[in-house]
């Protein structure tokens, strides 16, 4: 069996996923004796339009993107969507919540905001352009859940990913629950699986996962309430990774 | 504490060979399966297997043929998740890895003995009441008038069609079928099980009655019963959840106080009455 | 002959360092602003004066991610079963009755060779609270003092340790003790009163019942009011369920390695808490809204345990009260408030 073509392509991102596998170190060595890289920017000069699976990294802020993108999945058999940016549409989608785009861009890039190349629309996730077949989640992605992702596509099966929230990997890890340090955690609404290393690092949840199926969002305003927070508080911490995400109630 | 370690991992799987595999319908595929021990597996009708594809994972399969199919035993698989997806895919000759059997049986050689049997089920709920039904017809004077009702969503859907056309033929077995939507060439019946009972004699004194199917089926079937009398102890139901560990340990399938890998899946429904979460 | 010694606290740095040096010793330490047991580097780490830590030691017997087999794909499957003996120094009476109610779990129906083959090479050295916990009700429960189910139970009486020796495990751990003297009589009749003010005291919060009286509270209680408005603001996060000491359901999965042939099969702490808990190939969800996770792991500490084994499946440690960010998990404020009817 020839081993699958596999190419990765950045959008708009910091491109630190990437960065996640290249610094697998050993396991990228097993890694490639399973695929064969054919366009990896961040890892060779070479590219090419023949690939079996396409890993998409960023999101998708251009018209020209969306384009290229569809062409992508029209090239590929699977398309896995890596990282923060290319599930979710990560930090770049804070800029959806705004009303006028260009004063958006004028806040960030100040002068330079006119630049051709800083030209941006409504932040979409990936799959809200394409189908997506997997997801690796995370901002950056967790490296060993990637290889995990990428062991079960090679034999054939379905990855099982966490549905259930962070505070789960976040006890095993004994750490003390932010709340208690008086901070707004998302942990209890975000999907588990990264193995909770920002409380463990003396910081909330940022909810770079997304959120679970049917988050208790009634719940967290009276969380907010018991711990002097306010509704608002909240949404300003959901934003970050999670502008334009559905708030289902339970 | 004492010293008390028992020798064996209940969680270790037996290496078993996939002799046969083929398919019943669209989603539904039938195993005969052999242990490399070449020991029969022991089991009886009702009770079920933890199947694993390793790599994959493990499920909890019905055992669908009757312990006197001897050397090796009968799986149906729903193509469903990961590791019935995996089965699927394997060619006859994989190794497969087996563990039980586990779990409560039909009394078939007690309670139901001499009695009346119906047995009323609906879609791969045939899975393990064929066994029973492979069972009492292979000893069908032990057991009074039998009745099978069996309802699907279409034609095409029914499981085991040349041991169906076998209980139709039969003088000693009423067998009578039902679809939820009929295709071109259905000429039976079409409408909910619940429309089978009436054609049936039953009796609240001897009739014993057998529910398998999806979840939806059982209050409805069981109302239908209660109307005509039927006492609850006469019902025999196999419930399906989550039979993770098969052994009582890991808490998935617990129906309120009950642990369907070890007090089911067969329950006498009078046990079930008060039980909320059952059906 | 009972051996009951008496050590003061620079004894207790000595042995336990010596103990250290010779085998495996988990102890509780200090971690962040609460306390959790690990691998112990020096005695003077120990902290015996913890209220009550984080995780329970069930973590010890069933550990959070745990190995239980290796398989290859050709379908050859190997049992993996650890057999490193290993001593738990600092274990609260209620975590005692826990690890006692673990054990018959494990043992009954089918014996659980993964969890008995680590719990037969452990010694727990047990100790009495010197502080209670922010929302404990041990004395409530009954297992503010425990009477059994340990190898050594330790006491701390005025500036020293009574060191009471049950078994053949803890007496062989005496040996890196050295010379103590037996305990007297005095600090015998402190120790017993000790226990008298544990057994009258150890409660933040008070259940309005005898824990005995639990079962019959809930037979009527299925359909109260307060299961749909806690569950209301229930996250559904488990963490009710990962601290606790009487809580074991796992999930199962398989993970190759990147021969993609060989792997292992691995086991993992679950809670009935969780969403997808109850769900079945397909996905018919048999506990699919919140209130029914939510009674349900009320139901399996109050009842459903007790007519399976006998036992109430609280210990009363607290820890869900404390690990809910919703403040929904308080054992006592839920049945006293069943109990108002």
């Amino acid at each position: 069996m020839s081993k699958p073509r596999v190419a990765i392509f950045d959008f708009a991102c910091c491109e630190g996923c990437q960065l996640q596998i290249v610094n697998m170190e050993e396991e990228l060595l097993d890694l490639l004796t399973h695929i064969e890289p054919v366009e990896w920017r961040e890892a060779m000069s070479e590219s090419s339009e023949r690939y079996d699976i396409a890993i998409i990294e960023g999101s998708i802020t251009r018209q020209q993107d969306e384009e290229r993108l569809k062409l992508i999945r029209s090239r590929a058999k699977v398309l896995i969507a890596l990282g923060a940016c290319a599930t979710l549409g990560g930090v770049n989608k804070l800029a959806n919540g705004f009303d006028d785009l260009n004063e958006v861009k004028k806040c960030v890039y100040g002068d330079a905001a006119r630049m051709p190349h800083l030209l941006t629309g409504q932040v979409k996730a990936v799959s809200e352009v394409v189908p997506v077949d997997y997801s690796v989640h995370g901002c950056p992605i967790n490296a060993e859940e990637f290889g995990y992702v990428i062991r079960c596509l090679l034999r054939g099966t379905t990855p099982v990913i966490p549905n259930f929230p962070v505070c789960v990997d976040c006890k095993m890890r004994e750490s003390t629950c932010r709340f208690e340090y008086g901070e707004i955690c998302l942990g209890p609404i975000t999907r588990a699986g990264c193995g909770a290393p920002c409380p463990a690092a003396g910081m909330w949840c940022f909810g770079c996962r997304g959120y679970v199926d049917e988050p208790n969002i009634n719940g967290a305003r009276d969380v907010m309430e018991r711990y002097r927070k306010t509704v608002d508080d909240l949404k300003s911490r959901m934003a970050l990774f999670n502008t334009g995400q559905e708030q289902p109630h339970a | 504490m004492t010293e008390s370690t028992a020798s064996q991992d209940i969680y270790l799987p037996m290496p078993a060979t996939i002799e046969e595999s083929k398919l019943l319908t669209a989603v539904d595929r039938f195993f005969r399966i052999r242990l490399s021990s070449g020991a029969e597996l022991g089991h009886m009708p009702g009770q079920f297997v933890e199947v694993s594809v390793a790599g994959i994972g493990e499920a909890p399969i019905s055992l669908s043929s009757s312990p006197d199919t001897t050397g090796v035993f009968e799986l149906v698989v729903r193509k469903i998740g990961r590791v019935t997806d995996a089965l699927h895919a394997l060619p006859q000759g994989s190794p497969v890895g087996i563990r039980g059997p586990f779990g409560t049986t039909f009394p078939v050689a007690e309670a139901l003995k001499g009695q009346d049997i119906l047995v009323i089920t609906g879609g791969i709920g045939l899975v393990p009441v064929r066994s029973a039904i492979q069972y009492m017809l292979n000893r069908r004077e032990d057991y009074g008038e039998m009745a099978i009702l069996y309802g699907t969503r279409t034609p095409a859907d029914r499981l085991f069609t040349d041991e169906i056309e076998d209980w139709r033929a039969r003088e000693n077995v009423t067998y009578l079928e039902t679809v939820d939507r009929g295709d071109e060439g259905w000429t039976g019946n079409v409408g909910v099980i619940t429309t089978l009972l009436p054609k049936v004699e039953v009796s609240p004194v001897s009739t014993r009655v057998i529910i398998c199917g999806p979840p939806i089926m059982y209050k409805f079937v069981i109302a239908a019963l209660a109307a005509r009398g039927i006492p609850l102890e006469h019902i025999y139901v196999s419930l399906e959840r989550r039979m993770k560990c098969g052994v009582g340990k890991c808490g998935h399938c617990q129906i309120n106080g009950y642990y369907t890998c070890l007090d089911g899946p067969v329950f006498n429904y009078a046990q079930l009455s008060d039980v909320p979460e059952a059906i | 002959m009972p051996i009951v010694k008496y050590i003061t606290t620079d004894q207790l740095l000595v042995w336990v360092n010596a103990l250290i040096a010779a085998q495996t010793v988990y102890g509780v330490q200090a971690k962040e602003q609460r306390f959790a047991y690990d691998a112990l580097a020096d005695a003077a780490d120990l902290r015996l004066d913890f209220d009550v830590t984080i995780l329970p030691p069930k973590k010890f017997f069933q550990p959070l991610v745990e190995t239980i087999m290796k398989f290859h794909v050709d379908g050859h499957y190997e049992s993996v079963t650890s057999e490193e003996p290993f001593i738990i120094f600092g274990v609260h009476p209620y975590d005692v009755v826990a690890i006692a109610q673990m054990d018959e779990v494990f043992r009954a129906n089918y014996a659980d060779t993964h969890y008995l083959s680590r719990r037969e090479r452990a010694t727990i050295v047990a100790c009495d609270i010197q502080n209670a916990s922010p929302s404990m009700f041990a004395a409530c429960m009954g297992t503010a003092t425990v009477e059994d189910g340990f190898d050594i139970l330790l006491t701390k009486i005025g500036d020293g340790y009574v060191v009471d020796v049950r078994t053949a495990k803890g007496e062989a751990l005496l040996v890196a003790l050295g010379d103590a003297p037996d305990a007297d009589a005095g600090t015998l009749a402190r120790r017993e009163q000790f226990w008298d003010d544990a057994r009258r005291f150890l409660n933040k919060y008070l259940l309005k019942c005898k824990p005995t009286d639990l079962p019959a509270l809930l037979e009527d209680q299925y359909e109260h009011a307060i299961w749909e408005h806690n569950a209301g603001l229930c996250y559904s996060c488990g963490s009710c369920n990962m601290v606790c000491p009487t809580c074991y359901c796992f999930d199962v999965q398989d993970e190759v390695d990147w021969t993609l042939e060989k792997g292992t099969r691995v086991r993992k702490w679950d809670s009935c808490m969780l969403r997808d808990f109850a769900t079945v190939a397909g996905g018919h969800n048999f506990r699919r809204r919140r209130e029914e996770r939510y009674r349900h792991r009320f139901y399996r500490k109050g009842q459903y345990l007790w007519q399976r084994m006998g036992q109430i499946a609280c210990v009363g440690c607290g820890r869900c009260t404390t690990a809910c960010t919703a403040k929904i998990a308080n054992p006592v404020e839920l049945y006293n408030t069943l109990m108002e009817g």
